[in-house]
C-alpha cells in the first residue's frame, strides 16, 4: 500500500465523517423543512362524509409514515378551542386521507397539522371549508321510522283496552254487592257495596287519567295528530373521539368579562339553560323558546327561581341576582 | 255428605285458627320486623336529609341495591299471577290451596318493590311531576304505567275470589274478633250471601281479571327488562332481555311461594291441605324454568361471546373470571342447576328437597339481578377506569327493611284474611270425594262455604262460578 492510498483512504474517511456531521447536525433543520399540501373540497353540506388529503414532502421527496391531524377552530358561548376531527398517517407516496363527517354549520380556519413521529415544529397547512347552511341546529340526526297505526294511537287502544277490562271487573263486583242487597230482605247488615263501588270508580278514573297523561304529554313525544313528532328528537350532536378540551364553563372568571351580553351568553351555558332550551335560547325538546318570549326581568326572575312545570327552580344561592340578570340581557338581546 | 261437612268444619278451623290464635312466638316475631323496618325507616329519613350522597351510587354506578330489590321484588310478585291465573285458567286440580298465598304475595311484594323506586329517588317529593309531566319516550314511564296497572289488578284480583271466605270470617267470627276486623270483614265480603246470581257475577269478574291479569305480568316485567335493554349499555342491549326477565320472575315467585307456604305449613298445621304433592308440582315447575333460564343464558352469552365486542370482552371477564366470577358463577351453578338437579334425583325429591332448591333459586336470583344492575353500569363507557360500588350499611338497613315490611305485610295479613282459600278447595274436595269433574259439584260446596248460616238450597247443579269462564 503507497502513501497515496493511505492519502486517500484518510481523505475518504474524513469526508464520511463531515458528511455524517452536517446531516446530523442539519438534519433537524431538514425535517422543519417538512412541506404540507392539503387537498379538501370547496362547500361541504352538514352531514356529509368529508375526505381531505394531505402531501407531505421533503424537498420534493414524499415523507412515509408521518402522522397528521386535522382540526378546525371552534366557538361557543364566546369562548373558542381547536378541535381535532381526524387524524391520518401518510403512504410511500407522502398522502394522508382523512374522512370526518361534517357536524359543524361553520368551520372556521381549519388547519392540517405535523403530529410526528419528529417533534420539531412544521408550519401547519391553513386552509377553510365553506360550510352550506343548516338552520340552527349542529346537527340533525335522522328521523325515526314511520310505521303506520304503530305509533300513539296504538298505545291508547292497548291501554283502554285493559283498563276497561279493570273497571269492568270491578263493575261485576259491585253487582255482586247488589245482588246480596236485593236478596236479603232483612237487610240487619251494614251494606258494604261501597267499597267496589269506589273500587270501579277508581278504576275508570285511572283508566282516564292513563289516557290524559299520554295525550297531554309534551308535544315532541308522542303527539297523536302527527305522527311526525313522534319520531326520534332532533338533538345537537358531539360524537366520541374528539380529543376536545372544552371550553372553561366552570373557570370562576368565565362569564365576568364586563360585557353583560357576551357574559350572560357564557352563563347560559354555564347553568345548563341551554340543555333545554336550544343553544341560543331558541327552545327546544324539552324547555320552551326563551328569546322571543321573555318577558320582564321580574317574571323572568320568578320563573327561575321559582321554576316553572317540570323545570328545576335555580336559588340565588345557586344564580346570583347579578349573574341572572346577564342572563336576561343575554336572552333579550336575541340569544 | 257427612264427611265433607266434617271435613270443611275441620278446614274452617284450621284456617280461621291462624287469624284467632296468637302465641307469644308471633308477637316477638312481630316486634323483630318492627325493629328492622324502624332501622330502615330511620335510615331513609337520614336519607332524605342529606341526599344519595349517603349510599355509594354515584354518577357512573347510580343504580345499586334499591334497584336490584325493585327488580326482585316485582320479580316474586309473579307467583301469584303464574300460580293462580295459569293454573285457575288451565284448570288444574291442585291449585286451590296454594292460591290465596301466592296472591297476597303479588300484591304485597308489588307494593314493596314499587316504593323501592321511589327510594331509589334523590327528590322522592317529586313523583308527581312522573305524571304530570311525564315523557313517554322514557322507558322509566312505561314501568310507572305498568305498574300502576299491574298493582290495581293484583289487588282486585285477591279480593273478587276472597268474597266468599271474607263473608264466611264475616258469619263466622262476629264474636270472636274485635270491632276494627268485623268492619274490614263486613266491608270487603260486598253483601256476599252465596246466592247463584253472586256467584255468577263473582266467576265472571274473576274471570276477566285472570285471563287480563296474565298478559298484564307478563308485560309489567318485560318493560322492567326494557329500563335495562332500551339503553346502548353493553351487557343491557340485548333483546333476550324481556324473555330472561319474565322468566326470572316466573321462577323466583315460584320460589318464594314454596319458601313461604312451607312457613306457613309448618307454624299452621296445614300438612293435610298443603300436601307433598303441591310442593312436588311446585317444584317440577322450579326445575323446568330453571332448565329454561339456562338455554337463555346459554343462548345470551354464547350470542354476545362469539361476536365479542370491545367492551363485551370487559363485561365477559368481569363476569365469568373477575369481581363478579363467585356471584355469577353461584347463580348458574346453584341456583339453576341446582334446582334441577335436586329434582332430577329421586332422593331429594321431597318437601325439604323443594324448600331448598326455592332458597338457592331466591339468592341466586337476587344476586343476578345485583350484578345485572352492576356491571352494565360498570363497563367504560369512554375510555375511563371502570367505578366500583359497594352498598353502603344504610343501603343494607333500608334493604333489610324492604324485606321486613314484606314479611311484615304477610304476618299481619295472617291476622285477618283467610290464608287458604276455603270456598275453592271446598270445591276441589268435593269433586275429588264424588270422582267427577269440579264442575258439577259445585252447589253443594258454594252453599256450605259461601255464607256458614245460609240453609236455602239453589235448585240449579250447574256451576255458577264457572260459567263466566265457559
Amino acid at each position: 500500500m503507497t502513501n497515496r492510498h493511505i492519502l486517500f483512504g484518510a481523505r475518504f474517511a474524513t469526508s464520511v465523517l463531515v458528511a455524517a456531521t452536517i446531516l446530523m447536525v442539519a438534519a433537524p433543520v431538514l425535517a422543519a423543512g417538512v412541506d404540507i399540501a392539503v387537498g379538501a373540497p370547496d362547500e361541504v353540506s352538514v352531514g356529509q362524509n368529508v375526505e381531505v388529503k394531505a402531501v407531505l414532502s421533503e424537498d420534493g421527496i414524499p415523507v412515509e409514515g408521518a402522522e397528521v391531524g386535522l382540526t378546525y377552530q371552534a366557538s361557543l358561548a364566546g369562548e373558542s378551542a381547536r378541535v381535532e376531527i381526524a387524524t391520518g398517517t401518510t403512504d410511500e407516496t407522502g398522502t394522508a386521507v382523512m374522512i370526518y363527517e361534517q357536524r359543524a354549520d361553520d368551520n372556521g380556519e381549519m388547519q392540517v397539522v405535523y403530529l410526528g413521529p419528529d417533534t420539531d415544529p412544521v408550519q401547519p397547512f391553513v386552509f377553510t371549508i365553506a360550510v352550506e347552511s343548516a338552520g340552527p341546529q349542529l346537527y340533525l340526526i335522522e328521523p325515526g321510522v314511520t310505521i303506520p297505526f304503530i305509533n300513539g294511537t296504538l298505545v291508547i287502544l292497548v291501554i283502554s283496552t285493559v283498563w276497561i277490562l279493570i273497571a269492568l271487573a270491578a263493575v261485576y263486583l259491585v253487582r255482586v254487592g247488589l245482588a246480596g242487597r236485593r236478596d236479603e230482605a232483612s237487610a240487619a247488615e251494614d251494606g258494604s257495596m261501597w267499597i267496589s263501588a269506589l273500587l270501579a270508580t277508581v278504576a275508570v278514573i285511572t283508566a282516564i287519567g292513563m289516557v290524559i297523561v299520554f295525550v297531554r304529554s309534551p308535544v315532541s313525544n308522542t303527539h297523536i295528530k302527527d305522527p311526525h313528532l313522534y319520531d326520534r328528537t332532533p338533538i345537537a350532536y358531539v360524537g366520541v373521539g374528539f380529543s376536545y378540551e372544552g371550553f372553561g364553563l366552570d373557570d370562576e372568571s368565565a362569564g365576568q368579562t364586563g360585557d353583560p351580553i357576551e357574559d350572560g351568553g357564557v352563563l347560559y351555558f354555564k347553568y345548563g339553560c341551554a340543555a333545554c332550551h336550544g343553544l341560543s335560547g331558541q327552545g327546544a325538546v324539552v324547555g320552551s323558546p326563551l328569546v322571543d318570549e321573555i318577558g320582564s326581568f321580574g317574571s323572568f326572575s320568578e320563573d327561575t327561581r321559582e321554576g316553572p312545570k317540570g323545570m328545576p327552580g335555580y336559588h340565588e344561592v345557586t344564580i346570583s341576582d347579578q349573574n341572572l340578570e346577564k342572563i336576561y340581557d343575554y336572552l333579550k338581546a336575541g340569544g | 255428605m257427612d264427611t265433607l261437612t266434617n271435613w270443611h268444619e275441620r278446614l274452617i278451623s284450621k284456617t280461621t285458627r291462624a287469624t284467632l290464635v296468637t302465641t307469644y312466638k308471633y308477637w316477638l316475631w312481630l316486634g323483630f320486623l318492627i325493629v328492622v323496618t324502624g332501622n330502615g325507616v330511620f335510615q331513609y329519613w337520614k336519607q332524605w336529609q342529606d341526599g344519595l350522597y349517603v349510599t355509594d351510587m354515584r354518577d357512573r354506578i347510580s343504580w345499586g341495591l334499591y334497584i336490584t330489590a325493585f327488580v326482585f321484588f316485582i320479580g316474586i310478585s309473579h307467583a301469584g299471577t303464574l300460580i293462580s291465573a295459569i293454573l285457575r285458567a288451565s284448570k288444574a286440580s291442585w291449585r286451590a290451596p296454594v292460591t290465596r298465598i301466592a296472591e297476597f304475595i303479588t300484591a304485597i311484594a308489588l307494593l314493596v318493590g314499587a316504593s323501592f323506586v321511589v327510594i331509589d329517588m334523590g327528590r322522592p317529593e317529586r313523583i308527581l311531576n312522573v305524571y304530570l309531566f311525564g315523557r313517554w319516550q322514557s322507558p322509566i314511564m312505561w314501568d310507572v304505567m305498568a305498574i300502576t296497572t299491574y298493582l290495581t289488578a293484583s289487588i282486585i284480583y285477591l279480593s273478587a275470589p276472597m268474597i266468599p271466605d271474607l263473608a264466611l270470617y264475616r258469619d263466622r267470627l262476629v264474636d270472636k274478633v274485635g270491632a276494627v276486623r268485623n268492619i274490614i270483614y263486613r266491608t270487603l265480603a260486598l253483601d256476599w250471601k252465596g246466592s247463584p246470581k253472586q256467584y255468577k257475577l263473582l266467576g265472571r269478574a274473576i274471570t276477566i281479571m285472570m285471563l287480563i291479569i296474565i298478559p298484564i305480568a307478563v308485560s309489567v316485567h318485560t318493560v322492567v327488562s326494557w329500563i335495562f335493554a332500551m339503553t346502548l349499555r353493553v351487557g343491557w342491549d340485548t333483546s333476550i332481555f324481556g324473555v330472561l326477565f319474565v322468566a326470572g320472575a316466573i321462577f323466583s315467585g315460584v320460589a318464594t311461594l314454596i319458601v313461604i307456604m312451607a312457613i306457613l305449613r309448618r307454624i299452621y298445621h296445614w300438612e293435610e291441605y298443603l300436601t307433598e304433592k303441591h310442593f312436588l308440582y311446585l317444584g317440577y315447575l322450579l326445575a323446568a324454568f330453571g332448565a329454561f333460564m339456562i338455554y337463555v343464558n346459554i343462548n345470551e352469552y354464547l350470542t354476545e361471546g362469539f361476536n365479542l365486542e370491545e367492551a363485551g370482552a370487559f363485561a365477559f371477564r368481569q363476569l365469568f373470571l373477575e369481581d363478579f366470577a363467585i356471584m355469577f358463577w353461584f347463580y348458574i351453578i346453584g341456583g339453576l342447576l341446582g334446582p334441577v338437579v335436586l329434582m332430577l334425583v329421586p332422593r331429594t325429591r321431597t318437601i325439604a328437597g323443594v324448600v331448598a332448591a326455592a332458597i338457592l333459586v331466591d339468592l341466586a336470583m337476587f344476586l343476578e339481578r345485583y350484578f345485572i344492575v352492576v356491571t352494565g353500569l360498570r363497563v367504560p363507557l369512554m375510555p375511563y377506569e371502570p367505578a366500583s360500588y359497594g352498598p353502603t350499611f344504610l343501603e343494607w338497613s333500608i334493604f333489610a327493611a324492604g324485606f321486613a315490611i314484606f314479611a311484615l305485610l304477610i304476618t299481619v295479613a295472617i291476622k285477618i284474611f283467610p290464608m287458604l282459600a276455603i270456598w275453592e278447595m271446598t270445591e276441589e274436595h268435593e269433586a275429588a270425594i264424588a270422582g267427577e269433574p269440579a264442575e258439577e259439584a259445585l252447589m253443594t260446596a258454594a252453599e256450605v262455604a259461601g255464607s256458614g248460616a245460609s240453609t236455602e238450597r239453589s235448585p240449579s247443579p250447574s256451576r255458577p262460578a264457572e260459567e263466566g269462564a265457559s
